[in-house]
């Protein structure tokens, strides 16, 4: 996993920059991934449901999806739903979900 | 509600002007909502008004679990689509959930849903009727009253349709209640008038059939209502798939061990025929007479969908593009929830995700753009083993271009490792969350 993790990176922040020309397109791409979290935290992951996800910071929000994959935060269903994203994806619904207050 | 007030406001306007669309094409009458705030671009306000000037229009066909999130999530990043939701009935009985009522764990009016916050913060606007034809070509829609409706497009979420079972005919006395509603009832009643060392037969259908863990499930709550009420007493799970479909650790253990002795499981049973009168099945096993027969027929999509040539797969089960959900045989309709044929399990929480896909591609199209090319959907479940454990299930599917179908992520999918009691609380939060997502 890291590995593969710091040979994306670059690459994740490549597409990052060049889809700034288009950040209508990126943004739509990360509320569509940032969907699959609303059924359990709540619409536009702002609640009411388990943790709320509106009002955190795009790194934390990423911070902690990395923690689940690792298996650091237990085998509950985060560990494996966190699993079910590209480092690019959790990036993109990082970045939707910190848009959101 | 109040159909008179409803008819009266912007569903006046929109029927009206429906009536006399053409494919969505013609000219786009104004409704009138004088002094209602217009949802700012960029913005997710708190109430989303219906557009003045619809650019779109989109009919909803069912008002289950993926037809409530699709027209709530049109509404909210669609630009400026009108959405009419068309359903048979006033309120919504979630399926989930619904086997904790055979138990009187849950009453059934707390599985009740209802339309009035998609109206009140969404501006859908809803239509209860029939629908007695489809045109896929001029996208059109029929009632049984004879209101015609246009659109730019149509999403079908019509759920399932059973099989007839040869020998029952319309008796009531082998309820499936797999669609919650009077049947639930019914078999409530009909456990609640079971004797002590009762006989209780739950059998399952082949798959693809809806909930996947959901006969196993029920069969642990009824076990263990009956380990309390109604002593001595057994279930015959009698399971046409060749064994347990989903979550087979857990209830492997709950059939051996926690259930040990109530829960009689057998798998790759045929049921050959009924006798509702002696309250028997004729079955690759032998006869096996019982109390309170739960069969659960076989299942197909909506009728909805088998009656307008949708039903491509099987001849059961709409096929349909997985990044848009639209119908492979019927572009301008898309098809999403159970009654569609996809790699991913028939259940509300996979429903409500595909809507949101279908919802993006929707607008995408309208926009004359191509849909996002790799999307992502997620399932998870809880399943109560007693009443007060539970288990859980999780799926994540990617989009593959290759086979264009979903598929497992590997390493995402699994269950719980065991059931506990923090798995049953956290059951009631995801089911409230879920249904607050589809329908407030």
């Amino acid at each position: 996993m890291k590995t593969r993790f710091h040979i994306l990176a670059p690459l994740v922040l490549a597409a990052l920059a060049a889809a700034g020309t288009a950040q209508a397109q990126v943004g739509q791409a990360g509320r569509l991934l940032a969907s699959n979290c609303f059924q359990c935290h709540g619409t536009n992951g702002k609640g009411p449901g388990f943790d709320t996800l509106a009002g955190k910071s795009a790194s934390e929000i990423y911070k902690d999806l990395k923690e689940f994959q690792s298996g650091k935060e237990g085998n509950g269903i985060m560990a494996k739903h966190a699993m079910g994203y590209t480092d690019a994806q959790l990036q993109a619904l990082a970045a939707w979900l910190a848009t959101q207050r | 509600m109040d159909r008179r007030i409803f008819l009266s406001s912007a569903a006046a306007g929109l029927v009206g002007s429906a009536l006399t669309a053409c494919g969505g094409g013609g000219s786009e009458p104004a409704l009138d909502l004088a002094g209602s705030p217009r949802r700012r671009p960029g913005t997710t306000t708190t109430v989303v008004t219906p557009p003045v000037t619809p650019k779109s229009r989109v009919i909803v066909i069912g008002g289950g679990m993926g037809g409530a999130t699709v027209a709530k999530y049109l509404r909210l990043w669609g630009d400026a689509i009108s959405v009419t939701l068309v359903e048979r009935m006033p309120t919504y009985t979630s399926n989930i959930m619904s086997s904790m009522v055979l138990t009187g764990q849950r009453s059934m009016s707390s599985l009740s849903f209802n339309y009035d916050t998609l109206r009140s913060k969404y501006g859908i606007t809803t239509v209860f009727g029939e629908v007695v034809a489809i045109d896929p070509v001029a996208v059109k829609v029929t009632l049984a009253d004879g209101t015609v409706l246009a659109a730019d497009r149509i999403v079908m979420a019509p759920g399932i349709s059973f099989d007839t079972v040869p020998g029952l005919g319309s008796s009531n006395k082998m309820p499936h209640a797999w669609q919650a509603g009077p049947q639930t009832s019914l078999l409530a009643s009909q456990l609640a008038a079971l004797p002590s060392r009762g006989v209780v037969v739950l059998s399952i259908p082949k798959t693809p059939y809806r909930c996947p863990p959901g006969p196993y499930e029920r069969a642990c709550v009824v076990a263990d209502w009956l380990k309390k009420n109604r002593v001595g007493s057994k279930v015959f799970v009698l399971d046409a798939n060749p064994g347990i479909t989903a979550e087979a650790n857990a209830f492997t253990n709950a059939f051996n061990v926690v259930h040990k002795g109530v829960i009689d499981y057998r798998p790759g049973v045929t049921i050959n025929s009924i006798d509702a009168t002696n309250m028997t099945l004729n079955t690759s096993l032998g006869n096996l007479q019982a109390n309170v027969i739960n069969a659960i027929p076989k299942h197909k999509a909506g009728k909805v969908v088998t009656n307008n040539a949708l039903a491509n797969v099987d001849g059961r089960w709409a096929g349909v593009d997985v990044l848009t959900y639209q119908s492979t045989v019927a572009p301008g309709i898309h098809i999403i929830g159970d009654a569609s044929a996809t790699t991913q399990p028939k259940a509300g929480h996979i429903a409500n995700q595909e809507a949101k896909i279908c919802a993006d591609a929707i607008v995408r199209l309208l926009a004359g753009r191509s849909p996002d090319p790799s999307p992502v959907t997620n399932s998870a479940c809880y399943s109560p083993i007693t009443s007060d454990s539970a288990s859980w299930l999780t799926a994540i599917f990617a989009y593959d271009p290759v086979s264009r179908t979903m598929q497992p992520v590997p390493g995402a999918s699994g269950e719980a490792a065991g059931r506990s009691q923090d798995n049953y609380e956290e059951m009631f939060k995801w089911f409230n969350t879920l249904m607050e997502d589809s329908f407030a």
